[in-house]
């Protein structure tokens, strides 16, 4: 049957075949379009234990235009054919409702994730793959020790997700640890600061900015219900663990010296103000907070790495000293940059204001206020860096010498994600569906 | 042009002008003039709409239902009164900017601050109104980082955090508005739906108080006042300010009426020590821009102290007192940083006779000083005065030590008009040549023409003001 | 009636402003606008004066504060009507002698502008209705002031002045402006007359008429350069001469009088009096005796007023308000003669000002040394001069009031006694002998007589008049037919005091120089004229308290709160995040080992929070 999923499926083993031809480029685009379309028109994949819903079209809606950028920014052709794959594991991802379809795609993305970063040139990037994938097979592990508890307890894994005893509170337990691996929950994060920013800034933009908002999407659908019945239990223990990854992400990203290094920190504070939704579960505005925080981090955090990927590319700046005065450089990139940094700040009338602010009010209205003014001062503590980080741009001194280099496509991608984070900081009522 | 043109139009049109200009290019300067001017016009013409009491609606946008997300934009007297100063100042800020170096960017970030400013006095619902409040500092960031003095980096983001931090207890503060009362519209808020309203009241306070700014939160303001470049530093005291005292009084006073006058001492005590305290750091200081800063922080004390009277006449005398600090501190600023401009230092004793040398602008700097030291025929001593007895009417006599605050004015003022105006040439000053631009010596003119005619005649803005808040009534206030 | 009122206010206003923009045309037109302004503002008052019938009452609302009206109202009666002949007649006699006195001067269009601008607030002043349009005048007045003394601000001591004067009536200013506050709050009430009668009628309560009459008074004090806020008074003399005559002589230091005299009652209502008696008392001691030993020609003088002020002070003390005033009255009148006499000297003497290279002087101009000598004796109090009358009046009214018979009477005497000193000793010193500057003498020129003379000659007869109408003026300034204390007894013995001071100054400054020399070399004699040469250390004890304690101490300590508590907290926070950054920073060592130990550890702990949670 068409749909997005098998489009994006089939177009991706094709691109194979296209590799070092131009038409490879226009071909993954292509697809990204039909596939949109196709999502748009809410074709579904016809496979027991995925299903869709609105706000889950509309999140794949999203991912496919982030896709479109992402390719048109991306040169190398391997990698254009596994940001493909990505998008069809996410897709599948997204609707899975039971808990083995779930395990499945999840792992699907993961082995996709690895072979993504394998593509190794550097020293860095190997240090950044290897780092990865010990973590991956780690988490891949304790998923499925979890998921050997849960049937031990009986649980049924083609049905959504039940903790009628002790086996089984256990063993989703276990798995959400392993989930807590991909979202960059501390202390599941260490991968996650050195692989950011060590792997090719595309590769980097793909696995934050794409990976971690489906895992988070899918794992709040899949979880919700447990954490819902559990809640006495999990308020205080997911409290506890998102107070702790943002206050480390954001205290460790303050002092950096590599914009990649605070922006890995960042995804990290950022995972922490995702879970502040899964633990505001009991508020009816948990489920578009979580949302509206994967469609702004979507957006913002693509569009940062790819802006890395690009200074690092054309102007080879990847520290703040270096990227002193950048506005006198580039002003358009300098621009999108800015605002991209600001609303992964948190400054409104940006996707990443809203995205936060829908997630904080569900934890208020769950009435945790306490830890929300925590994760609100934090906030603010995290517009320090990017604060500083944009006044390296345009503050300071420009020292070194201009080069002009024609981006046009780069720029392009960029264009499209600015226009994302604008419209999703402004037009609120296209998250607010269900 | 429609309410919701005048906030979104300056930012995109900022966003186009940023395209289209940059270095020196003066297009932006000349279509800020034209937009501010329809901002005065927009702004002006709102008064004949208004009704007589309660709010003139303006239209509700982007509406998102569930979570009560809508862009909602009603005035009533206050706002437009804070709409119309704030056209004015950014007419005269942007004439004072004539000669603005790197001014293409300079005044489309103008632009751009130009529609966030009007969104926060236009928008009456809740999250809308943080909106804008944010986003004003962006630009201002950028226009006192960018364009600032030596120290404009420390100062810019100092500025940018410490009112980013503020403001996160305000949000918090209306999502607890939200949680307990199910809605986002400030004018639908009733302080008996509330169940927290003392914690409320103090997120609020505090995010609100570092803004106005209230010791001990106020020490980002010295630093942005004096690195920002002199017409951002009347902006930062004209409007900015005045945002922290437009909040303070709609959405803590007016909000939360109760417990606002439990806690009313508190208010007041800070603010006679806002008042004092930098009085006294003003006497004090040998830097001729952070006095001046400090003479602004002191001027918002009295602001604060007639706030927490909680009473009919306080409120109109705080409000009178808000308009007159704005036009009062303006010229100083805007004197202050042309002085330095032109003589390179900052320190008042390098400077010393400039009456010799520039008699006019000297002039205009006495007046806007005599002013600040509250002298009748200038806005400053019907401002004080109106203060003075408001609050002796609703807290008691011992409140006459607020006219001792007007000779810790003095002290300062005159001392410095000692060692800066008056007295012999210094060797910078004597080999300095001071030349205006005709243009910022213009807005000099109608900064000192406004604090003689509404100190004069008070009334021509206590007819507006009083109206505002004839249709409250307060529980222990003198109404 | 009214509408002439209304032009008496305007006009010197207005003609501030054309004068001033004429006057950066020409020069001249300056002086010619003010002088013509300001003959008709005496015009418009004689009016006032001679068909006076009945107060002229215009209450007028300045705006609306929420539910509260604050007006601004003109009130006109006799004492006002006194006060504006005073003002404006000496003020066209200023304005005529400065003619002269400031031909040479660059920037006249602005002397002129600020003199006009300083009769307007006198005026406003004096014809207040309420405690705002009082106050405004007031305020006026002081701005004015402030000007005029450091008129000439290209110089440091100028400059010094201005802002010594500001500051000194700034601080009493405050207090009258506090006392609007509190008279707003316990009588609802801002109108002077008003006042007077609520607080004769009991309605407003005791305690508080008390504390705002010191509030007022303070204010007086300041304004009239009383104990201790005098030093400004003498520095005032920086100024050019004509304003000492009319602002720092004859008028605004009166004001502070008549503001008590205005609220008499209500000091009396207040028992307060006794309190503006004792601080009179102090003044009159302090200026009498450092006026003694001033060597500038114009310190004396301002000594000299502060003394004379006093004695006003404690007429009003002693309960007769007649005595006061008419004293007030009598004092403006020669003290601008004997200022206006100062400047002529001045101006002819190349603006030297030190008595010491005086003398002779009289055979260069002999008109004003007459017009002074005039001045003098008036101002020294021998009949049939006005300064007699008011002076004796006051004398008496001391001994007659068991309050202040005693040490305030002793000390009235005194002072009376000594104005016949420090006077002749500076008319001696000027006018009688040889020069002792013979350099100096030279170059002295003989005034104008049209210009200079001509005004004193005015004075000096006004002054001599005034004396056969003590009566009348008792009558205008206190609005009852009042019956003078006169002791006939104390009137012999104050003759012959004064003769016989007369004659030792005499003596003592001009024939016998070498003893002058003698007896000030002695250590006693140096320590006590140098106490009174720095009037009693009154302004260095109040510089010092400014200087070391407000700004040293208060101000320094406040500064040092606010960098080393309350932004050392702000910036504080930087180092806190650096330092948690840091520890934070040790959870990160790089290696995948640790990493992956990391997620295993958290793995237990999750399991161990489980199960001791009781999940299930």
């Amino acid at each position: 049957m068409i749909s997005a999923f098998s489009i994006l499926f089939l177009v991706a083993l094709l691109s194979i075949s296209l590799h070092r031809s131009i038409w490879l480029k226009p071909t993954a685009l292509l697809a990204l379009l039909v596939s949109a379309y196709f999502t748009f028109n809410g074709a579904s994949v016809i496979l027991t234990g995925f299903a869709s819903n609105e706000s889950i079209r509309l999140f794949e809606l999203i991912l496919e235009v982030v896709l479109f950028a992402l390719v048109l920014h991306i040169e190398e052709d391997i990698t254009i054919t596994q940001t493909l794959f990505v998008g069809a594991a996410s897709i599948l991802l997204l609707q899975s409702v039971n808990i083995l379809s779930f395990v499945i795609s999840f792992e699907a993305l993961s082995i996709i994730s690895i072979v993504l970063v394998s593509y190794i040139q550097t020293k860095e990037q190997a240090e950044g793959a290897v780092k990865m994938f010990i973590a991956a097979a780690l988490a891949t592990g304790i998923l499925f020790l979890g998921l050997m508890f849960y049937v031990i307890g009986g649980g049924d894994l083609l049905s959504a997700v039940e903790s009628k005893n002790i086996f089984e509170v256990i063993g989703l337990s276990i798995m959400l640890a392993g989930v807590f691996y991909k979202l960059t929950i501390v202390p599941f994060h260490g991968w996650a600061a050195d692989s950011y920013a060590l792997v090719r800034h595309s590769h980097a933009a793909i696995l934050t900015g794409i990976a971690k908002t489906v895992v988070a999407l899918a794992s709040f659908k899949i979880f919700a219900p447990f954490i819902m019945a559990n809640i006495e239990l999990y308020v205080p223990l997911l409290a506890t663990l998102a107070v702790v990854t943002i206050t480390l992400g954001n205290f460790l990203a303050l002092f950096q010296k590599s914009i990649a290094k605070i922006l890995s920190y960042s995804s990290i504070a950022h995972a922490g103000y995702m879970l502040l939704a899964f633990m505001a579960v009991k508020s009816e505005y948990a489920k578009d907070g979580i949302l509206y925080m994967s469609i702004a981090y979507i957006f913002m955090q693509s569009a940062a790495f790819l802006v890395l990927d690009i200074l690092r590319k054309n102007y080879n700046i990847s520290t703040l000293e270096e990227l002193k005065g950048f506005a006198s450089q580039n002003r358009i990139v300098a621009f999108f940059f800015t605002i991209q940094l600001f609303s992964l700040a948190g400054i409104p009338l940006l996707a990443g204001f809203l995205g936060k602010a829908v997630v904080f009010y569900a934890g208020v209205d769950a009435g945790l206020w306490y830890v929300v003014l925590i994760a609100l001062l934090n906030s603010a503590l995290s517009v320090g860096y990017y604060a500083w980080i944009v006044k390296g741009i345009y503050f300071d001194a420009f020292s070194s010498k201009k080069i002009y280099i024609k981006i046009a496509l780069p720029i392009f991608a960029q264009l499209i994600l600015f226009v994302g984070t604008v419209y999703f900081g402004i037009f609120a009522s296209t998250v607010f569906i269900g | 042009m429609s309410a919701i043109e005048f906030i979104f139009a300056p930012l995109v049109l900022a966003l186009v002008l940023s395209l289209v200009t940059r270095g020196n290019n003066s297009l932006s300067k000349y279509i800020s003039l034209i937009l501010f001017a329809f901002m005065l016009s927009f702004s002006i013409n709102l008064f004949s709409q208004l009704p007589s009491k309660g709010y003139l609606d303006l239209g509700s946008f982007l509406a998102v239902k569930k979570f009560d997300f809508i862009l909602t934009l009603q005035v009533d007297q206050l706002s437009v009164v804070m709409l119309v100063l704030t056209s004015s100042l950014l007419i005269l800020v942007a004439l004072s900017s004539w000669s603005m170096k790197n001014q293409a960017m300079y005044f489309n970030l103008l632009i751009a601050f130009s529609g966030a400013i009007f969104g926060v006095f236009m928008s009456t619902n809740f999250l809308w109104f943080f909106i804008f409040w944010e986003l004003t500092l962006v630009p201002m960031y950028f226009l006192v980082g960018i364009w600032g003095a030596e120290r404009r980096v420390y100062a810019a983001v100092k500025f940018f955090l410490y009112t980013h931090v503020a403001s996160m207890f305000i949000i918090l503060a209306f999502f607890l508005i939200h949680k307990e009362s199910g809605t986002f519209d400030m004018t639908l808020v009733k302080e008996s739906l509330l169940l927290s309203p003392v914690l409320i009241w103090w997120l609020l306070f505090i995010g609100f108080a570092v803004k106005l700014p209230i010791f001990p939160f106020h020490t980002w303001l010295p630093d942005a006042h004096v690195q920002a470049p002199a017409p951002i530093s009347v902006l930062l005291a004209g409007v900015l300010l005045k945002m922290g005292a437009y909040a303070m009084i709609r959405m803590v006073i007016l909000l939360l009426p109760e417990t606002s006058q439990q806690y009313a001492w508190i208010i007041l005590a800070l603010g006679l020590i806002t008042l004092f305290y930098s009085g006294f750091m003003a006497i004090y200081e040998t830097h001729l821009k952070k006095m001046v800063a400090y003479s602004s922080i002191s001027h918002m004390g009295l602001v604060v102290i007639a706030i927490s009277t909680m009473s009919y006449a306080g409120l109109s005398a705080a409000v009178y007192e808000m308009l007159g600090h704005a036009f009062i501190i303006a010229p100083l600023f805007l004197i202050a940083g042309f002085l330095h401009h032109k003589t390179g230092s900052w320190q008042m004793q390098d400077m010393g006779g400039i009456m010799q040398k520039a008699p006019y602008i000297s002039a205009i700097f006495v007046l806007a000083g005599l002013g600040a030291l509250g002298l009748p025929g200038t806005m400053g001593f019907v401002g004080e005065l109106s203060i003075l007895i408001s609050a002796i009417k609703a807290d008691g006599v011992w409140m006459a030590v607020v006219a001792l605050g007007s000779m810790v004015g003095a002290g300062y003022i005159i001392w410095m008009f000692r060692r800066v105006v008056y007295g012999e040439m210094s060797e910078i000053v004597q080999k300095t040549k001071f030349s205006m631009n005709p243009m910022e010596f213009l807005s000099l003119i109608i900064f000192a023409i406004a604090i003689v005619l509404f100190g004069l005649f008070p009334n021509i803005l206590f007819d507006i003001i009083n109206p505002i808040f004839v249709q409250y009534t307060f529980l222990g206030g003198a109404l | 009636m009214q509408n002439l009122a209304l032009t008496l206010l305007l006009l010197p206003m207005f003609g501030a402003v054309i004068a001033f923009i004429l006057g950066k045309i020409n020069s001249k037109l300056a002086f010619w606008i003010a002088e013509i302004i300001g003959l008709a503002l005496f015009l418009i008052t004689l009016k006032l004066f001679m068909g006076f019938n009945e107060p002229i009452d215009i209450p007028m609302t300045w705006f609306t504060l929420g539910n509260f009206t604050i007006p601004f109202g003109i009130y006109i009666d006799e004492l006002s009507l006194v006060m504006l002949l005073i003002a404006t007649g000496l003020g066209f006699l200023d304005i005529h002698f400065a003619h002269d006195y400031m031909k040479k001067d660059p920037s006249q269009a602005r002397y002129y502008a600020k003199v006009l601008f300083f009769i307007g607030g006198m005026i406003l002043l004096v014809s207040a209705k309420d405690m705002i349009s009082l106050f405004t005048g007031w305020e006026f007045m002081g701005l004015a002031s402030y000007l005029l003394i450091s008129f000439w601000h290209e110089s440091k001591e100028p400059a010094d002045a201005g802002m010594s004067a500001f500051l000194f009536t700034r601080f009493g200013d405050i207090f009258l402006f506090g006392a609007i506050g509190l008279l707003f709050y316990t009588s609802g009430s801002l109108d002077l007359v008003n006042l007077n009668t609520m607080a004769t009628s009991g309605m407003i309560d005791k305690d508080m008429i008390y504390i705002i009459s010191i509030f007022i008074f303070i204010a007086a004090i300041g304004k009239s350069g009383q104990f201790p806020l005098f030093p400004w008074l003498m520095r005032a003399m920086e100024g050019p001469t004509t304003v000492s005559a009319l602002i720092h002589g004859a008028t605004m230091v009166n004001s502070g009088i008549y503001i008590v005299a205005r609220l008499f009652d209500f000091y009396v209502a207040g028992e307060a009096l006794i309190i503006v008696a004792v601080f009179g008392a102090i003044s009159a001691f302090i200026g009498a005796t450092s006026a003694l030993v001033q060597n500038e020609l114009k310190k004396v003088l301002a000594y000299s007023t502060m003394s004379h002020l006093s004695l006003a002070f404690i007429g009003l003390g002693a309960g007769s308000l007649a005595a006061g005033m008419s004293h007030l009255v009598n004092h403006a009148v020669f003290k601008a003669l004997l200022f206006l006499s100062a400047g002529a000297i001045i101006m002819s003497a190349s603006h030297v000002k030190d008595l010491w290279r005086f003398g002779g002087f009289s055979k260069k101009m002999i008109g004003v040394a007459i017009f002074m000598g005039l001045g003098a004796l008036s101002l020294s109090g021998i009949p049939p001069f006005s300064g007699f009358y008011s002076k004796d009046a006051i004398i008496a009214t001391t001994l007659l009031n068991p309050q202040t018979n005693g040490l305030i009477s002793t000390l009235t005497i005194i002072a009376g006694v000594l104005s016949v000193a420090y006077i002749s000793r500076v008319w001696f010193l000027t006018f009688a002998g040889e020069s002792r500057d013979k350099e100096l003498f030279e170059k002295v020129k003989t005034p104008s007589f049209f210009w200079i003379t001509l005004p004193l000659a005015i004075m000096a007869i006004t002054t001599l008049t005034l004396g056969f109408f003590q009566d009348d003026i008792a009558k205008l300034v206190s609005g009852k037919v009042y019956e003078e204390p006169h002791v006939e007894y104390v009137l012999v013995s104050l003759l012959s005091a004064i003769v016989f001071v007369a004659f030792i100054i005499y003596m003592y400054y001009v024939k016998r120089l070498d003893i002058t020399k003698k007896v000030a070399s002695q250590p006693l004699m140096k320590a006590i004229h140098k106490v009174l040469f720095n009037g009693y250390y009154v302004e260095f004890f109040i510089h010092y308290f400014s200087r070391e304690v407000v700004v040293g101490a208060g101000a320094k300590t406040i500064n040092w709160i606010d960098t080393n508590l309350v932004d050392a907290s702000v910036n504080g926070v930087k180092t806190l995040t650096q330092k948690i950054y840091r520890l934070f920073g040790k959870t990160h060592s790089g290696y995948a080992g640790d990493n992956s130990g990391a997620m295993i550890i958290g793995l237990l702990i999750l399991l161990v929070i489980l199960i001791s949670g009781g999940a299930m």
